[in-house]
């Protein structure tokens, strides 16, 4: 299967991925993809939302498996694409350090190296403390990390932490530059300095020997330190650029599937209309100044990547994250709440992104979920009246298409369109005027999807106004009227009408330099 | 409960708008009301058939069905049972209160000091006890509520600091009170029924329509259900929450009380850390019962008396007094195990 005309002229591939295929129901998450990791260097894998490259990433850790048809090499090794394991992974030498790495922030470094490799015992069963510290010690110094072994986690920089996760991963290698180290979004939720302490000693592992697979969105931090770039797009492979080839434009060229427009689109004025929410350099969390104004009757979308502080925004405005500064106004009246009862008077909803966590109160019974944002209303001066409640939530079941034997069904039973639809339910009976919805779609089926957005158009038509945040730019393209995009904390383009496009807006979110003047 | 066709099993759920009619068979509606129903009463019909049991065997036949017998475990739950009451308040947030039995101890010393030792006037020194197992309440529900520590660990800790209060103020003796109108209020009957038991029947009501009937009986629960999303469906978790203390610790100190006027004083052996074990176990079975998977007053009030016949008999049988205590602690912990399974059922987590 390997082609030996030129790849044989550079030193074998350390890691090579051929014609795999990944499968779900539905859809097909990628799609015949084969690249080669070369030995001893960075080599980064980027991509879009829904580009397939954690898919990728969890079929190589063993969490999924591939369709059959494609084959796994690490060195000599093959393995076959359906029959991945996460102890084959490891087998194979592939060490992954997650995006959160599971670090013990109470416990000293060289613990946190002993946890996962095993503490060296006496054979009494007694740690060897002096054993552990000076193993631990050898290997700081050969991967130069400047922290003590019984320095705690939590008194370390952020990017130390990660470099401490990282050795933890290699810890167990054979000789200098076995295995590949494949490390997903590592600098995800770093700060800026804390980005470049990280990528050079990346830079210092790859030189000494190491394999380094990495997957990140941020482009700048690819442009300084890959020297290979693989680029997915729709699960396919779109390219992979060397050297030389690496140039910001051509990567989002690659991602976003066309050639890039440099010229960003002027912000329109804001037309006559009247302003629902006006947001006035709004600072605090990830947000550095952000102003935007939501049109009654309008759907405004915020296109922005993880962590660029989009769901933070939503929050502030509901008055349930920290505002270091800024001004919030609805309806040309500032507003400055102190607890979130405060912003629900002031006809603001929100759909929190994680419904699980936030959003549903699963042992209790759908009647309970739909009015748990109007509890008051059904007081009766003497008693609760729960036949209200339940005749409520009864038209609410018709309303809002939910599918459920009855009102008393547990929400913990619904599927999860089901349940999104209770929670927009219990939102959308107050009649707000502002709507803030965080990933309202994430974990619903098709038809779900399409209700829902229904739902919100109804809404909006009949007078409220809805920010929207999603990560799936094909459906922020076909319903929003107007998308802003978020970017390193500030709004860096604003598109209406036919402007509005999937690969529009991933190569606005990719782009590191914010609005060109 | 209506129950509409296209009850829908959940994968299928969204997937087809229109719900077509699945087959549900008559039988299995069936079954599933029958099981629903066993559920909610399991509790009872045991007690039912342990109480039945009781009165049939011959070894506790004679003693166990007698006036005296039933007058008298009713009046010794009025204590136990506001115990129990006091204790799913909290619960219902989520939180224990660890201190219930400490609390009502300490008001029980601290009101027979105030009437016996300061000579103050009952009515003064019972509400000045109660207003201190209140402040108790409030202090473990600022804590808790409002500087996050974990509500088993403080109460057990305030526990300890009550109960070496009770020895301090009573320099490890009892202290008894003479005052007939209070002890009357313990001892008497109306209507041939002990009076501690229309004390508990009050205190029930008054949860039982707070917890059931007012909207923050239903904040209350939705903050244990899920303590996020009650903050933003905008509950003001925090100010719940200590209210909720502050409502067991009042209660705790209404049962302290109680105990002053059924024993005729104050002792620092009485009111312990063993009450509220025993409050914690009807809670829990109570939890299991009438409305299973939620705390819930009637459940609870079945609980306590499930309890407290069953070791009544089990005594009047000539079982060791120890068996006693081994039989609370064995309640709470098939009552957890229970409510837990059913609960992740609930959940829809199989």
């Amino acid at each position: 299967m390997a082609e030996p005309d030129d790849l044989d002229a550079r030193s074998p591939a350390a890691l090579r991925i051929e014609h795999l295929s990944k499968t779900f129901p539905g859809t097909r998450a990628l799609r015949d993809v084969s690249f080669d990791v070369d030995p001893a260097q960075i080599h980064a894998l980027i991509g879009g939302n829904g580009s397939g490259k954690s898919t990728l990433i969890k079929i190589l850790a063993g969490v999924y498996r591939g369709d059959p048809g494609g084959t796994i090499t690490v060195g000599d090794t093959e393995l076959r694409s359906n029959q991945t394991s996460p102890e084959k992974a490891r087998i194979l030498g592939l060490h992954f350090v997650h995006q959160n790495p599971a670090v013990f922030l109470d416990l000293s470094v060289a613990e946190n190296m002993a946890i996962g490799h095993g503490f060296e015992t006496s054979r009494l069963g007694w740690i060897q403390w002096r054993r552990l510290k000076r193993r631990t010690q050898a290997l700081l110094e050969r991967y130069e990390i400047p922290v003590r072994p019984d320095a705690p986690l939590r008194t370390l920089r952020p990017a130390e932490r990660a470099m401490v996760a990282i050795v933890r991963a290699l810890q167990d290698q054979e000789g200098e530059h076995g295995g590949v180290l494949v490390l997903d979004e590592p600098t995800a939720s770093l700060p800026r300095a804390e980005v470049v302490r990280l990528m050079g000693a990346l830079q210092r592992f790859a030189s000494m020997g190491q394999t380094i697979l990495f997957v990140s969105h941020r482009l700048d931090e690819v442009l300084d330190t890959a020297a290979t770039v693989t680029v997915l797009r729709d699960g396919q492979l779109a390219g992979t650029l060397r050297g030389q080839e690496i140039t910001e434009n051509r990567m989002i060229e690659l991602i976003a599937g066309r050639a890039v427009d440099h010229v960003f689109p002027a912000m329109p004025e804001v037309r006559g209309e009247e302003v629902a929410l006006e947001v006035r350099d709004l600072s605090g969390g990830p947000l550095r100044g952000v102003n935007l104004q939501l049109r009654r009757g309008e759907v405004l979308g915020i296109a922005g990547l993880l962590g660029s502080g989009r769901s933070e925004l939503l929050k502030m405005i509901f008055g349930a994250y920290p505002i270091r500064s800024g001004q919030i106004l609805i309806e040309g009246e500032e507003v400055r709440f102190r607890h979130i009862g405060e912003a629900m008077s002031a006809g603001i909803a929100y759909v929190p992104e994680d419904r699980g966590t936030e959003g549903a109160f699963l042992d209790l019974s759908l009647s309970d979920n739909v009015t748990a944002a109007m509890v008051s209303r059904y007081w009766k001066g003497f008693t609760l009246s729960n036949r209200a409640a339940d005749l409520d939530a009864r038209k609410s079941i018709k309303q809002f298409f939910i599918s459920a034997s009855s009102e008393h069904q547990k929400m913990g039973t619904l599927s999860g369109g089901n349940q999104q639809k209770v929670i927009l339910a219990r939102w959308l009976r107050r009649k707000p005027k502002v709507l803030l919805l965080d990933e309202p779609t994430q974990g619903v089926d098709v038809n779900a999807r399409v209700e829902i957005y229904d739902l919100v158009r109804e809404a909006v038509s009949g007078g409220c106004s809805a920010l929207l945040v999603t990560s799936d730019f094909e459906e922020l393209s076909r319903v929003a009227d107007r998308v802003v995009v978020l970017a390193r904390g500030r709004i860096i383009a604003d598109l209406s009408g036919s402007d509005i496009e999937p690969s529009r807006l991933t190569e606005l979110s990719f782009s590191p330099h914010g609005v060109a003047s | 409960m209506t129950v509409t066709p296209g009850a829908l099993p959940e994968s299928e759920a969204a997937t087809v708008p229109p719900s077509p009619t699945p087959p549900v068979s008559d039988e299995s509606v069936w079954r599933d009301r029958a099981l629903g129903f066993i559920e909610r009463y399991a509790l009872v019909i045991v007690f039912g058939l342990t109480f039945l049991f009781f009165c049939v065997w011959p070894k506790t036949s004679s003693a166990f069905l007698s006036l005296a017998s039933i007058r008298n475990v009713l009046a010794d739950e009025g204590v136990s049972g506001i115990l129990a009451i006091a204790i799913i308040v909290p619960l219902s947030c989520g939180e224990f209160d660890f201190s219930v039995g400490n609390n009502a101890g300490l008001t029980q010393v601290l009101c027979a000091w105030f009437i016996a030792t300061q000579a103050w006037s009952p009515v003064i020194g019972v509400l000045v006890a109660i207003a201190v197992a209140a402040f108790v309440g409030l202090s473990n529900g600022n804590t808790v509520a409002r500087i996050g520590v974990n509500s088993l660990i403080v109460t057990l800790g305030v526990s300890g600091i009550l109960l070496g209060i009770d020895e301090k103020v009573t320099g490890g003796q009892s202290i008894t009170v003479t005052s007939p109108g209070l002890i009357k209020l313990g001892t008497g009957y109306w209507f041939g029924i002990p009076r501690p038991t229309y004390y508990l029947a009050f205190v029930a009501l008054g949860v039982y329509y707070m917890l059931e009937h007012t909207p923050y009986g239903r904040y209350l629960h939705s903050i244990g259900s899920n303590r996020d999303a009650a903050r933003l469906v905008g509950l003001r978790v925090e100010r719940y929450v200590l209210l909720a203390f502050v409502i067991s610790g009042t209660l705790a100190g209404v049962a302290g009380v109680l105990l002053v006027a059924r024993n005729g004083g104050g002792s620092p052996q009485v009111g312990t850390v063993a009450d509220t074990l025993q409050a914690l176990a009807a809670a829990y079975l109570g939890a299991t019962a009438i409305k299973p998977g939620r705390f819930n007053v009637v459940g609870t009030l079945v609980a306590i008396f499930f309890l407290a016949f069953t070791v009544t008999g089990l005594s009047l049988a000539g079982v060791a007094d120890w068996i006693g205590d081994v039989f609370d602690g064995a309640a709470l912990f098939v009552a957890v195990l229970i409510s837990t399974v059913i609960g992740r059922k609930r959940a829809g987590i199989t």
